[in-house]
């Protein structure tokens, strides 16, 4: 498992989009302490500050459909992830957000380039492991798993059981 | 004959040479225009940079919904391009041109839901 971490990035998938379009190397995860410019679907903002887990993952050229239903199953890697490990109960919002007592505490986002084909496609995660405050505007609809558990989680291992989950989750998908 | 443009004063003189050419005269100076000019045109025309222009269509991989259009009906776009972004479930789409082309027409506006394999833009 490679991972290239970072102290700061402005958003972890725009530096996996730009490795990639250079070359494509499967699996090559890049993480950062800490997202200046972090966002989801729409360009939407993610508040992402120390503590928080976020990374993006290059994935092997895939047909759409299996991009599809991989970044489905990534909300039920980091649910099962954090079932196994915390013994918490997380609910699956489809398609993928991951709610803890009712408030986000992982979002998704895969982003494909596709011409003819698929040329390139990354799958970024950001999940709120160790922040111990929202801002006012967030407080009521994110949690963190430090403020559910009121203790610290190891980052890195939660890290390498969601990447080895789908892992193996897209090989039972594809080809 | 005389013409003036601004101050200065030219004596020009046209005639036919014969051959289906004309011959002007300016001061002096012999310029003839005819077919071989004609000819000189469309040799420049021809030496214009190749495209390729056959008609491609970019349609929908997903169903979704188009988040973002890049482009404008008429505009050339080059290999690699980012045309639109299809925004489908959790993933986003950057669709790109394959080749250096031009947009013929838009079929789709922006926030509009599209079926897997919609024709979004006609790209010639």
């Amino acid at each position: 498992m490679r991972i290239l971490s970072f102290k700061e990035l402005p958003s972890t998938n725009e530096k996996a989009k730009a490795l990639a379009r250079k070359k494509i190397v499967p699996w090559l995860v890049l993480s950062a302490k800490e997202q200046t410019a972090g966002y989801g679907k729409k360009k939407v903002f993610w508040f992402s500050p120390k503590g928080g887990l976020y990374f993006s993952i290059i994935l092997p050229k895939s047909q759409i459909e299996d991009l599809q239903t991989l970044t489905i199953l990534a909300a039920f890697i980091v649910a099962k992830t954090l079932k196994d490990n915390f013994s918490l109960e997380p609910l699956i919002k489809l398609p993928n957000d991951v709610l803890l007592n009712g408030k986000k505490i992982c979002g998704i986002l895969t982003e494909n380039v596709i011409g003819e084909e698929v040329k390139s496609s990354v799958i970024g995660i950001g999940l709120n492991t160790n922040i111990d405050k929202f801002p006012k505007e967030l407080e009521n609809t994110a949690t963190s798993l430090k403020i559910e558990l009121g203790k610290k989680v190891d980052n890195e291992k939660i890290l390498k059981e969601i990447i080895q989950g789908l892992k193996k989750q897209l090989a039972t998908i594809s080809d | 004959m005389k013409i003036k443009i601004k101050e200065k004063v030219y004596d020009i003189e046209i005639s036919e040479t014969g051959e289906g050419k004309v011959k002007i005269m300016v001061n002096g100076k012999e310029f003839i225009f005819g077919e071989e000019e004609k000819e000189k045109i469309s040799v420049a025309q021809t030496t214009l940079p190749k495209r390729d222009f056959s008609k491609k269509e970019i349609r929908a991989p997903v169903a979704g919904t188009v988040s973002k259009i890049f482009v404008k009906e008429g505009e050339f776009t080059k290999k690699n391009q980012k045309i639109l972004i299809l925004s489908a479930m959790k993933m986003e789409n950057e669709i790109i041109s394959e080749n250096d082309s031009r947009v013929k027409e838009i079929r789709v506006k922006e926030n509009q839901q599209v079926y897997a394999d919609d024709i979004l833009l006609v790209l010639e």
